[in-house]
């Protein structure tokens, strides 16, 4: 009987502990309404405990005792109240979890934003960037179109006063000519000597404005490219040298050459301007001159091999300016635009030249042009030229 | 005779349009050399030509031309306007005539042969050469071919 006793007492007080539990629980979760119904419920159940025990300790047993029911109460008494002690700590838990997720969140937002900010930055730099860089690209475009058409200019020029000087050089030419044809020996030595320095001022500069004239035709006259049977255009370079070919007593030999993609023309006056130099500067030895192609990459190497009087290397780089001369007119005649038109007509084809040589040693002039193997040697195999 | 090449006692007429003196005087003096007799006339710009082609103003009495050599590059008006209009004259169209200039350009002899030039000369600049040139035009034209009646 005491021990039934004890077990209501327990289960009020356990009962009571669990309302009280209840309503300090407001305050940590902030859910009003439940925590209030669940402490009342629980204070009603502890009233009807006490009211139990108040009774039974006055005798009265209208309500007899039930040992199954009273512990079943204080077993579910004990469960609320593990219950409402355990949930604060799951909520904090809960709510530590929320509130860790929520700073990981907004972390993550103010990085996003810092990020964006960033790349905003990137992207404002880099648009700067590429407004610079398409202003420089401008600017060198018309940088290159200036030199385009200041070349275009000066060639045209060059053609133009080389043209025009023509005219008053034939009337000076011609008359000097016709003064030389009519006065020639009547009249003192003196003048014969004067009209004899005319004329030949006269030629001389003939020849020079037809050499520029050729010089400025390289860019401004020059046809397109086309396949070039090199055998077929050395022919005919030869064809042309005849007659210093006959005096000079040379022999010119060649290897077979190719066919490219160049200007026919220019190609027979780099082959003719190259060869005439080997028979021009001749050495103690009658002029002895070869000719040979050789494939080296996507281009083709073309030699002319002298056995003349050859160049000091200091001048070697020179030769190929306009107007440089390394001798006096009495021992070679010439303009000295023989080599720059060389130069010209290699490089309007893509290609270089340059000289190997030694004093007393002949030069060997090479000159590369542009072709791949798919241009074949065609004509392999002819013989020698002479 | 319906030429005027055999039989003909009186001299070649030849009218010269340059403007340049000089190449005048050359002109005079290659055909001094020559061998055919002829009248050398000369008129110094393209309205000249025309007016004397034409015996217009002070060429009223001029005699029509058996050859012209015409020049390219002339004053007031050019030589490719002169050589238009006189191949477009049914009349002067079948005067020959020889172009003769300085200018080598492709798009100068295209231009020239297509307004119907007889041929076209580029004024060689060695003395000799220029002689020889204007001698063989006399030469060509004067003796070998056939020209029309005047």
């Amino acid at each position: 009987m005491h021990g039934l006793l004890l077990i209501i007492a327990v289960a009020a007080l356990v009962q009571l502990l669990a309302a009280f539990c209840a309503l300090r629980l407001i305050r940590i979760t902030g859910g009003r309404t439940a925590w209030v119904l669940i402490a009342g419920a629980l204070c009603l159940m502890a009233l009807r405990r006490g009211i139990k025990l108040w009774r039974l300790a006055t005798g009265d047993l209208s309500d007899p005792p039930d040992l199954f029911d009273d512990g079943l109460t204080l077993a579910i008494s004990l469960a609320m109240l593990a219950a409402v002690l355990w949930i604060p700590p799951l909520f904090l838990t809960i709510q530590r979890a929320a509130e860790t997720l929520r700073q990981a969140k907004d972390n993550l937002e103010i990085k996003v934003a810092e990020r964006t900010v960033a790349l905003q930055d990137v992207n404002i730099r880099l648009s700067v960037e590429l407004d610079e860089r398409r202003r420089a690209e401008r600017v060198l475009a018309q940088y290159a179109e200036d030199l385009k058409r200041s070349n275009a200019e000066l060639e045209q020029f060059a053609y133009v006063a080389s043209h025009d000087l023509q005219e008053p050089l034939r009337m000076v030419a011609s008359f000097t000519q016709l003064l030389a044809k009519r006065y020639q020996g009547k009249l003192d030595q003196d003048a014969d000597d004067f009209i004899g320095f005319a004329v030949e001022g006269a030629n001389r500069m003939q020849v020079l404005i037809n050499d520029l004239l050729a010089f400025s035709r390289v860019g401004t006259r020059g046809k397109p490219f086309a396949a070039v049977d090199c055998e077929a255009v050395l022919s005919h370079a030869l064809a042309n040298l005849t007659t210093i070919l006959q005096e000079t007593g040379a022999v010119v030999t060649r290897d077979p050459l190719p066919t490219v993609r160049a200007d026919e023309v220019q190609l027979g006056q780099l082959f003719q301007n190259l060869l005439a130099n080997a028979l021009k500067f001749q050495g103690p030895d009658p002029p002895r001159v070869h000719l040979a192609a050789q494939q080296q990459g996507d281009e083709w190497i073309f030699s002319v091999q002298d056995n003349g009087i050859g160049i000091a290397p200091e001048h070697q780089e020179r030769i190929f300016t306009i107007f440089q001369r390394l001798h006096r007119r009495e021992e070679f005649p010439g303009t000295g635009l023989g080599l720059a038109l060389c130069k010209k007509i290699a490089e309007r084809h893509g290609g270089r030249i340059w000289v190997k040589s030694a004093p007393g040693r002949g030069s060997t002039f090479y000159f590369s042009i542009p072709g791949g193997k798919e241009d074949g040697r065609e004509s392999q195999g002819k013989l020698p030229a002479h | 005779m319906a030429g005027s090449r055999k039989g003909s006692c009186r001299p070649i007429e030849i009218l010269l349009v340059e403007d340049n003196p000089g190449d005048v005087h050359l002109t005079k003096e290659a055909l001094k050399e020559g061998k055919v007799v002829n009248n050398l006339q000369t008129v110094g710009d393209g309205e000249e030509a025309m007016a004397y082609l034409r015996r217009q103003g002070p060429y009223t009495q001029a005699t029509r031309p058996d050859l012209i050599l015409l020049d390219l590059n002339l004053p007031k008006k050019g030589g490719r306007e002169v050589l238009a209009e006189i191949k477009e004259d049914p009349d002067l169209r079948r005067i020959p005539v020889v172009i003769l200039t300085v200018s080598e350009a492709e798009q100068d002899i295209i231009k020239s042969y297509n307004l119907h030039a007889n041929c076209y000369i580029t004024k060689p600049v060695n003395l000799e050469q220029f002689m020889e040139v204007v001698q063989s035009i006399e030469n060509f034209w004067l003796t070998v071919v056939m020209l029309p009646p005047r």
